[in-house]
């Protein structure tokens, strides 16, 4: 990995600064692009490499410029960095660590030299939307065009390696969320805190303080009492490295936490009663020719530099101020030892007009024309509000030229705005404003909280919403500020996406005039930053290029998140569940392939299906049938809702009996089958498939519930509550015999379509139904869950002698495909009606109303309906694929749904729809193969291909 | 393309005749710094029209474009109440593909891949379409039967269309988990490789820039607020601009195409469903072609600029809210590391929504209505943004010759009435 010696430039590392975040007693090394560099514990990555003397981060998206540190915070978007397999890691964030390894992004071969840097002497032929404007002709040639784009793409790399890390979420609710821990935070949490609520107060950077960290001594002793108060709530939790990600409907907020030990990042879902939203401001940066030079940044980010990291920004510098952060930011550079060599000051008519150097700051043009040589340009020219969580609880901030930013208008009762956002004045306004936000934010949650509970019946007399009146919020004074956004050169407007001034322009005179037109035609705020950093200017830019006002202009929308969230964190542990029988360690002892069906797995087969389907005709096959859904049906008015829900007929069913059933949705189209059976006068149990359980179930509440909620039904899911397994064959009754107690098994006293309830292997409250999907005589039983795996091995055992084999799901859809049974999904769709699956006996157009009728009279009016048939291939060696199409020439006039070489008849069988003329048994048809070929196939008369007469299932 | 095409002089001052574009112009422009002038004029509306269509996105702007230049109807307006471009074509994932399920289907989106194809020489204005290749992955083997019937129903129209296995997928997409230790194993996929994605906000520019240079009248941020019927004729629109007389109005909005359909007294078989979207941050290109998994309900697919554009199905409540939710990030999420579980540290920049007229079969309308002049191009679902160049060239000609063009006639509302329902439903749900 790390080539060569420590890494030992000239340092730029200052002595101990009192507010200094750096553990001078732990020092270590890590590498940069395979050099070895060293840091101290609390450095971030950049940090560490501005104190060894780089100031090159990364190269930029489009001209390959080289980049250096703008905003010394997460933000800065020429600091993004690659971290082993981690990409687009916030260099000027995250803490360096020993033995990292980080590199440069985007640039190639190396950070300094990088050959497409050439696109700089290139810019002024590729205007905003070149590329919309070249390479379409000809056509052919836009593959290659846009692979030569696609490398100057920027951006870290994925690796397909990276392992999956371990991410969990947390749901919290809490009653007050600060978002945000800078002094204004701090102060309302602790407000709120006092006033009984708990608060979870959320900071981006790794500790709290906001600006007061890198301010003077007087700021750094009010900060400690800021700490120390909130040190002192219990009822506090902080969160630094952490951020407010977004705000959604009904307080439900998603917090990005990043600060825990072993874990990337967790997301915290809180549903918070009160939100204060309290970001502060993010320095804006200033347009001028130049202005993303090396050595060219925000009066922040030197401050930050000197006071956080120890680390003098720079030999010679040039300031621009505009605020009395920047006055701050020329006092900090005189203390760190760089030297001065001119303030612009902007209040005055200060102003740079460009900067000059190709790797970095060499030599500053002001306002007056004088040219002086520097390697550090200061700028302090004012503040980006960022409303963004704002604005996602729907309010539309407005823009306030006098303060030269936007302000809150108005806000919804559960959401309060604090510190920078909200308004100046000195410390001492800011925290009475926060404190008496935080009170009034913590007395909102009560009466939400209260309201809340209210709707919950309490044990005892419960409490009464609070009627304590509303704390008042003094009104924060707002500053004057000069509107500063575009020197008189042009310059970058977004970083991130090589967006300048110039190109806004251009973007507006040919016609892309609205803040929305021109962000999409420049790419505009669409980068890594999302525009905290630059839509303020690029409106500016917009609304100067247009004639209108900032206020006409508008703002693009701000959209969640807030701030980038890993798809790890946000996809947490997989609760996707897998259901499985009680059977299931049964089915893996015998090597059972597994299916995915649904939630469910279950035994495809056990070795050999061909073998399966033998022995169920000849002997005695079981099945695990559990996913089956099931659904106990009580209460006097179930036959009624059968009769509804059914096409067929339900209010004759007799106790002890059980009936086919097909579901049509309103649109006629067959929505589910199954059994139902009559336990008791007002008791069903009711069979679906099994993928069509949840459905059904939803499906049957939706009416009960919306339509007829004055039926007395009852329906309660017990498809998990029963193991299911199916005994078919010819000797299922002698198998049966041996297990079940107090059930007279012969055909008189428990014919074909009847249930039983009985003992089976001495397990009481077993269902019995005589039914036949297989198309042999057969017995599903229906056992409690818990004496699954034993009544199946009890079957196992008594039937040894009779050939008992356990049979899969591939030979149960050869069986049924054998006997002509279709399945739901597969052997229609989602067109197919009623009548075209061949179920004209079971749809009872006489009952009164049921659901699908209208449709079902008007198809069954009609003729023009693709029809389901049974089919056999003239050659029944050849099982033509599933989906293969039934032709006539070029046209499609049906398809194959089910195939399969039937062993039994040895011959291909199959079930396929054709259009009408051609369902006629006897009708040739013409199948084409998926490989091209066509064969012939002849339209049966019935579905069942084996024992149509259905003496077999009866006997 | 004839040079007459691009000589056009504009009717108002300031305006400059239309530029052509290519690379030789940009290096002319480069060296001299002379400007580009707009690509579609500004200008205010006349007090009547020939045709006014409604909705300034793909839709709308392909009807004009094709009425102005194959049918020789240049007093048309298009009227938008925000930008142009700013509804769903704004919003969708430019996913362009023709592997649909019926034969109808096929045909309408092959001859609209066939017009994308073609786009960016026809306008002269690059629309990037790149066409990657489509995978639609099967975790179950309904599914991949269903890809298979969609296949062999694409072959028989001659569309390049096959179902490929987990190996092939691999090969394609080496980010994908193929194992078949995943909660949801991938047994193969339908491969479609004419499809891909295209530069969703260049279609909208290129078609208003090539409507503009046939004088047809584009005019952002005009409201329709009322449509005047009589006797069962259109007579004009209202707007928050004043009223425009006209014989002729063709509905191409999205998201509000009921409301706008009541305007004129047609009521509409539609449901409006949000539908969300996000993206991630810019990585190196490592994914070509498009992903697209029903069983997980999402689609993945990598800008140019190395974005991953993801995708999912519709919410499934009716609603006209644009506001994204955390739910569908979360699923959104766990869905994509399900497919590709070394993303895990690739970061989520932005989320929206956008707004769908779904249909009962999931297919569009359009067509006549019963109040005569009166067209209807709506219910586009999920699925419209792929379709404008040809509902486009087909509302033209029908507009143009009061003949409904065969490739459309499948499509038209009295199915409804008449129990003609196009079965999209399986090929169209997620499938994007």
């Amino acid at each position: 990995m790390s080539r060569g010696a420590l890494k030992t430039g000239k340092s730029m590392r200052l002595g101990r600064q009192p507010g200094e975040v750096l553990d001078r007693s732990r020092q270590f090394v890590f590498t940069w692009n395979g050099r070895k560099y060293p840091a101290f514990g609390g450095d971030t990555i950049i940090s560490a490499l501005s104190a060894a003397g780089e100031s090159v981060f990364s190269r930029s998206f489009k001209y390959h410029r080289p980049r250096g540190l703008l905003t010394a915070s997460f933000l800065d978007p020429g600091c993004n960095v690659q971290v082993g397999d981690e990409p687009n890691v916030r260099g000027a964030h995250r803490k360096v660590e020993p033995h990292m390894a980080a590199s440069a992004q985007n640039a190639w071969p190396s950070l300094r030299f990088d050959v497409k840097s050439a696109n700089r002497y290139l810019e002024r032929f590729l205007p905003p939307g070149f590329y919309y404007k070249t390479f379409m002709e000809p056509q052919r040639l836009w593959p290659l065009y846009e692979r030569v784009l696609q490398r100057f793409a920027g951006g870290g790399k994925a690796s397909p390696d990276a392992p999956h890390g371990y991410y969990d979420k947390r749901y919290a609710h809490p009653d007050v969320v600060v978002a945000g821990g800078g002094p204004a935070g701090m102060g309302a949490a602790v407000a709120a805190a006092e006033a009984g609520a708990r608060v979870m107060l959320v900071e981006e950077e790794h500790e709290l303080g906001g600006h007061l960290r890198w301010g003077d001594e007087e700021d750094l002793a009010a900060l400690r009492r800021l700490g120390e108060e909130v040190a002192r709530n219990s009822t506090i939790e902080v969160m630094t490295d952490s951020v407010v990600t977004g705000r959604y409907d009904g307080n439900w907020v998603a917090v990005s936490q990043r600060s825990l030990p072993r874990v990337e990042e967790r997301l915290i879902k809180a549903r918070t009663k009160t939100l204060v939203v309290a970001p502060g401001l993010i320095e804006r940066p200033y347009v001028f020719q130049g202005n993303d030079a090396p050595g060219v940044m925000l009066s922040t980010a030197a401050r930050r530099l000197i006071n956080l990291y120890a680390v003098k920004p720079g030999e010679r510098a040039v300031v621009l101020t505009a605020n009395a952060e920047g006055d701050a930011a020329v006092a900090d550079l005189e203390r760190a030892g760089v030297e001065v060599a001119r303030v612009e000051d902007a209040r005055n008519g200060g102003d740079i007009g460009r900067v000059r150097g190709g790797q970095g700051a060499r030599e500053v043009e002001c306002g007056d024309g004088a040219r002086i040589e520097c390697d550090l340009v200061v700028t302090a020219t004012g503040w980006t509000a960022p409303t963004s969580l704002l604005n996602m609880a729907g309010d539309k901030p407005f823009y306030n030229p006098a303060a030269a930013r936007f302000f809150p208008s108005r806000l919804p009762e559960d959401v309060l705005a604090t510190g920078g956002i909200a308004g100046d004045g000195s410390l001492d306004e800011l925290l009475e404003h926060a404190r008496a936000t935080g009170k009034e934010a913590a007395r909102r949650a009560r009466g939400i909280g209260a309201a809340l509970r209210a709707g919950i019946p309490q044990s005892t007399d419960g409490e009464e919403a609070p009627q304590d009146s509303p704390v008042t919020i003094p009104d924060l004074p707002v500053n004057g500020h000069l509107e500063l956004f575009r020197g008189r050169t042009h310059g970058i407007v977004d970083y991130s996406e090589d967006v300048s001034s110039k190109d806004l322009v251009a973007a507006v005179k040919e016609g892309y005039d609205s803040a929305e037109l021109a962000k999409r035609y420049t790419t505009a705020t669409m980068g890594p930053t999302q525009g905290k950093l630059e839509t303020v200017n690029a409106m500016a830019v917009i609304a100067e290029a247009t004639g209108r006002s900032m206020e006409e202009t508008g703002a693009t929308t701000w959209r969640p998140p807030y701030a980038p969230i890993t798809l790890g964190a946000l996809a947490g542990r997989n609760f996707e569940p897998v259901r499985y029988s009680p059977m299931q360690p049964w089915h893996e002892r015998q090597g059972a392939r597994p299916l995915v069906a649904g939630a469910w797995i279950r035994p495809d087969h056990y070795g050999d299906p061909e073998a399966e389907v033998r022995n169920v005709r000849k002997n005695v096959g079981v099945i695990d049938v559990t996913p089956l859904g099931k659904l106990d049906l009580r209460g006097p008015d179930v036959s009624e809702l059968l009769n509804f829900l059914y096409v067929n007929k339900w209010s004759n069913l007799e106790v002890g009996k059980v009936r086919y059933g097909v579901m049509c949705a309103e649109d006629g189209v067959i929505l589910d089958d199954g059994v139902t059976g009559r336990l008791g006068p007002e008791h069903y149990l009711m069979t679906t498939t099994s993928s069509g359980a949840a459905g059904v179930l939803e499906w049957i509440e939706d009416w009960l519930q919306t339509y007829q909620p004055d039926w007395r039904v009852h329906v309660t899911p017990v498809t998990g509550a029963y193991a299911s397994i199916n005994i078919a064959g010819p000797k299922s009754r002698e198998l049966l015999a041996r297990v079940a107690e107090g059930v007279d098994l012969s055909t008189e006293a428990f014919p074909y379509m009847n249930v039983r309830t009985g003992t089976v292997a001495g397990v009481e409250g077993c269902f019995m139904w005589r039914i036949g999907f297989t198309g042999e005589l057969s017995y599903e039983i229906h056992v409690p869950a818990a004496y699954g795996l034993y009544v199946w091995e009890a079957l196992m055992e008594r039937g040894a002698d009779l050939g008992v084999r356990p049979f899969g799901v591939e030979a149960q859809r050869v069986l049924r495909l054998e006997k002509g049974h279709f399945i739901v999904g597969q052997d229609t769709d989602a067109l197919t009606q009623g009548f075209g699956a061949g179920i004209s006996w079971a749809i009872k157009l006489d009952k009164e109303d049921f659901v699908g009728k209208p449709e079902l009279v008007w198809q069954g009016e009609r003729d023009g309906y693709f029809r389901l048939i049974g089919l056999q291939p003239h050659d029944g060696s050849v099982a033509p694929p599933e989906a293969s199409q039934i032709v006539e020439g070029k046209t499609i006039v049906g398809r194959i749904t089910s195939s399969r070489f039937s062993s039994t008849l040895e011959r291909s069988i199959c079930l396929g729809f054709v259009a009408p003329h051609l369902a006629e048994p006897g009708t040739t048809v013409t199948v084409q193969l998926p490989n091209g070929e066509r064969i012939t196939a002849r339209v049966m008369e019935h579905l069942a291909h084996y024992d149509p007469e259905g003496a077999k299932a009866r006997g | 393309m004839t040079r007459s095409f691009f000589s056009r002089n504009g009717t108002r001052s300031g305006y400059q005749k239309q530029a052509r574009y290519s690379a030789f112009d940009l290096f002319r422009r480069g060296l001299s710094g002379a400007e580009w002038p707009r690509a579609w004029r500004s200008r205010d509306p006349k007090s009547s029209y020939d045709v006014v269509v409604i909705g300034g996105g793909v839709h709308g702007l392909a009807t004009a474009y094709y009425l102005a230049k194959e049918h020789g109807i240049t007093d048309v307006a298009v009227l938008d109440k925000g930008y142009i471009g700013g509804g769903a074509s704004g919003r969708n994932t430019a996913i362009i593909r023709s592997n649909y399920l019926t034969p109808e289907g096929v045909r309408f989106y092959d001859r609209s891949v066939k017009l994308y194809e073609n786009l960016s020489a026809e306008l002269n204005f690059n629309v990037m379409f790149s066409q990657r290749g489509h995978l639609t992955l099967a975790h179950n083997d309904g599914a991949v039967r269903t890809m298979r019937w969609r296949a062999e129903v694409n072959k028989l129209e001659g569309i390049d269309s096959e179902v490929i296995g987990p190996a092939e997928i691999k090969n394609l997409v080496p980010f994908m988990d193929t194992s078949e230790h995943t909660r949801y194993p991938i047994l193969g996929a339908l491969y479609h490789p004419p499809g891909g994605i295209i530069r969703h906000d260049a279609v909208v520019w290129g078609y208003a820039r090539g409507a503009d240079a046939h004088d047809v009248h584009i005019h952002p941020y005009t409201e329709v607020q009322g449509i005047d019927v009589e006797n069962g004729r259109v007579h004009g629109v209202r707007t928050n601009r004043g009223g425009i007389a006209t014989s002729k109005v063709v509905n191409c909005t999205a998201g509000y195409s009921s409301l706008i359909s009541g305007m004129a007294g047609v009521g509409m078989p539609i449901g409006t469903f949000p539908l969300q979207a996000a993206v991630t941050e810019r990585v190196k290109p490592f994914l070509h072609p498009v992903v697209v998994s029903g069983t997980l309900h999402v689609y993945v697919s990598q800008t140019d600029r190395g974005e991953l554009v993801f995708g999912a199905s519709v919410d499934p409540f009716t609603s006209y809210s644009t506001r994204g939710s955390l739910e569908f990030i979360e699923g959104l999420a766990g869905h994509v590391l399900e497919l590709m579980p070394s993303l895990s540290k690739l970061r989520l920049l932005r989320q929206w929504a956008g707004l769908c007229d779904m249909t009962p079969d999931y297919s569009p309308i359009m067509g006549v209505t019963p109040v005569e002049g009166f067209y209807i191009d709506v219910g586009w679902g999920t699925w419209g943004f792929k379709a404008g160049p040809v509902s486009g060239e087909a509302m033209a000609e029908l507009v143009a010759t009061g003949k409904t063009p065969k490739i459309i006639a499948a499509f038209d509302l009295a199915r409804f009435a008449e129990g003609r329902l196009v079965g999209e439903k399986g090929a169209a749900a997620v499938g994007h």
